[in-house]
């Protein structure tokens, strides 16, 4: 779905939430007639499980398109394994084969991706624009950042990932 | 002598890793079996003092999951949720039931952390001493670096660390300082060839270039002094690669032998250097 020039992607667990209220909310509203009185706010409130999703994403989305340029821009090409806690907070661009992803589905993707020098954890709190699989050769920009922002190993905070190659 | 007590310091919590370890299923089973036990002889024993055996092994199990270098959030968050279980008051009764999974699940996560998340000790000791491959290296090549002039091995420490921040720019103009301050009457020494090649790769990596045709590399001469030996078969990218990690290293143990003042800058990088024998 586009809006504007954002192309807005929805989970499928949103779509699930949504799909299993609206079946829960016809049978209850069938049977029930305090349901059926209710209803007026039911169903505006079912379909915000389904905008907000949609704005969140919207919202990311633009904000990554954004940026991106800029980071595409600063960034340098690195081999994985120069990659370390002393960076954090640097752009960096690498290029690698993804080896593993994790999460797709949660629009928070995170990948393994490697090169001849070692593997990395890259994470992503938005979708991204391509459907990037596991043995796709990409290109990777993003700020390194620790695991869990104060602790743990050096990981990548995906502005954009792009495929050179497919699988 | 310093260099001894370096060694010595941190060994007795190394030593002390096994026994936590076994601590952990010990005192969340121990809790749990004792909990079994008071039921069985009809002993009207408070649920917490049973129960404070899980919650001394999910403090254990998360003091084991610190000191590694990889953390691992599960383990670590475990004192939260034996907190929530077994110390908050609740309506609900958290019988034996809960405290036997409770310790399964520990015994499960400490299997996970032992093979999963790295050796225990070295996330601690990486900020305080030089340890493995590095500390070896470095004790090895004392004796051909004693020579280095306190100004080279500051200039040593200051192109290792702006190499492992990821400021090009400065490493490399680090590297030509030192370069241009050893010239005079010197000959060619590999510390020199060393700040050579990682003048050579910042300057390409600070605009994003590849590997060039032709590049610096170390001379069959230096090899007593790598890390990294060279390899038989000819692969100009792994030579290229070899070569900058040979470099890098030769500059730590250079800035590490001979210029003790920056050796905390370089003790903050040593995770870095660590990697470069990979």
């Amino acid at each position: 779905m586009k809006i504007g020039n954002v192309d807005v992607k929805v989970s499928i667990v949103a779509i699930a939430v949504f799909v299993i209220f609206s079946i829960f909310l016809f049978f209850a509203s069938v049977f029930s007639p305090d349901v059926r009185s209710q209803l007026i706010w039911l169903i505006p409130g079912l379909f915000m499980l389904l905008v907000i999703p949609i704005a969140l994403n919207y919202m990311s989305r633009s904000q990554y398109a954004d940026i991106a340029p800029v980071y595409e821009a600063q960034a340098k090409t690195l081999r994985i394994k120069l990659i370390n806690e002393s960076m954090v907070g640097k752009p960096v661009r690498v290029e690698g084969v993804v080896e593993r992803v994790h999460f797709q589905i949660l629009n928070r993707p995170q990948y393994i991706v490697a090169d001849r020098s070692g593997a990395i954890s890259v994470k992503m709190f938005t979708s991204p624009d391509e459907d990037v699989k596991v043995n796709d050769i990409v290109e990777v920009i993003g700020q390194v950042i620790r695991r869990y922002i104060v602790t743990g190993d050096p990981v990548i905070n995906c502005v954009s990932i792009r495929k050179i190659k497919n699988s | 002598m310093t260099g001894n007590s370096r060694e010595t310091f941190g060994q007795p919590l190394h030593n002390f890793t096994p026994w936590l370890e076994a601590a952990v299923p010990l005192f969340s089973f121990g809790g749990a079996f004792l909990a079994i036990l008071s039921e069985w002889q009809g002993i009207l024993l408070d649920f917490h003092i049973p129960a404070l055996g899980c919650v001394l092994a999910s403090f254990i199990l998360a003091y084991l999951a610190w000191i590694r270098p990889k953390k691992d959030i599960v383990a670590l968050s475990t004192p939260i949720y034996s907190f929530i279980f077994f110390i908050v008051p609740t309506d609900f009764s958290t019988g034996v039931l809960l405290q036997v999974l409770y310790a399964v699940s520990l015994t499960l996560l400490l299997v996970r952390l032992k093979y999963r998340f790295g050796r225990p000790g070295t996330a601690a000791l990486l900020g305080k001493e030089l340890g493995g491959s590095l500390k070896t290296y470095v004790e090895e090549t004392r004796d051909a670096l004693s020579g280095t002039s306190h100004e080279v091995a500051h200039n040593a420490a200051l192109v290792f660390v702006r190499f492992a921040e990821g400021n090009y720019e400065d490493a490399a103009q680090s590297a030509k300082t030192a370069l241009f301050g050893e010239k005079a009457g010197d000959q060619v020494s590999p510390l020199m060839r060393a700040f050579g090649i990682i003048r050579e790769h910042s300057t390409l990596l600070d605009t994003s270039q590849p590997r060039p045709l032709t590049y610096l590399t170390f001379s069959e001469k230096d090899s007593p002094l790598l890390a990294k030996p060279r390899l038989p078969v000819h692969d100009p990218e792994t030579e290229f690669y070899a070569a900058l990690d040979n470099a890098l290293l030769l500059v730590f143990s250079a800035a590490w032998n001979a210029s003790e003042p920056d050796r905390p800058h370089l003790l903050a990088c040593q995770a870095f250097a660590q990697k470069l024998f990979t």
